[in-house]
């Protein structure tokens, strides 16, 4: 395994993690501002450099890796954005869906191992 | 039910079920196309730039935008912390898909994972029926 490999894919992740917090914060701005205001364009435009980030880093681990071996890392994205959520957007987050996430998280990462 | 609930293609329930689909579709293209032209360049295929060389990835891009629009959509009136896990039905709908449509294995370990996606689902799911009275 190659140097790549620890690098790409912790980058992977916080682009996508910080992608999808930037574009709710501009979605959820949005509905109050709407789409003419500078601060949800610059979050918009932030979420979605994050998520084309993500997708070329994706491709580049995808060419030399198994989808196995890459998509394990995606599934604790949903436990992490659920956590992201809760503390940066200030979303609640009961136990209910804590352990919803968990279980996804879980489920996600055997489901790709196999 | 309150006044402003959104019916039809503006409901944000039916397009996160509408991002699912797309998410599907573009993450095998995605993987059909990175795995063509992986040995175009060695230096280069790590950025991921060399797919672009596969109409696949063009095609995956194109659907991904397409995705990436809905999401927003749903992101507007959905909390993030429900929104996301139930986006990862996905990864149960992919296997399941084989296994019925191409007849594929899936293996003891496989199925308990998906067991716990979709015991996960439910548990989020739940609060969504309250979410719904308030959109």
């Amino acid at each position: 395994m190659s140097w790549p490999v620890f690098v790409l894919i912790p980058i992977a992740l916080i682009a996508f993690v910080s992608g999808q917090l930037f574009l709710k914060h501009a979605m959820e701005s949005s509905r109050v501002k709407g789409f003419r205001e500078a601060k949800v364009i610059t979050f918009l435009g932030c979420g979605i450099f994050s998520m084309t980030t993500h997708f070329f880093v994706t491709l580049g681990l995808l060419g030399h890796l198994d989808l196995s071996y890459v998509y394990p890392f995606q599934g604790l994205s949903v436990i992490i954005i659920s956590l992201a959520a809760a503390i940066v957007l200030r979303e609640k987050l009961n136990l209910r869906l804590t352990l919803g996430a968990l279980l996804i998280s879980a489920g996600v990462v055997l489901v790709s191992m196999s | 039910m309150t006044h402003n609930r959104r019916f039809g293609f503006a409901n944000p329930w039916l397009l996160l079920g509408f991002e699912i689909i797309c998410v599907l579709v573009y993450e095998l293209l995605q993987k059909r196309g990175a795995s063509e032209t992986a040995n175009l360049s060695q230096v280069w295929s790590w950025t991921g730039i060399t797919a672009l060389a596969s109409p696949l990835t063009w095609l995956a891009m194109v659907i991904m935008i397409i995705s990436l629009l809905s999401w927003l959509y749903v992101l507007r009136y959905i909390p993030l912390s429900i929104a996301f896990p139930l986006s990862r039905a996905v990864d149960v709908l992919i296997p399941l898909g084989c296994w019925i449509i191409l007849g594929e294995h899936i293996s003891p370990r496989r199925w308990f994972g998906i067991a716990l996606v979709v015991i996960g689902l439910m548990l989020t799911a739940k609060p969504v029926a309250r979410l719904e009275e308030k959109l």
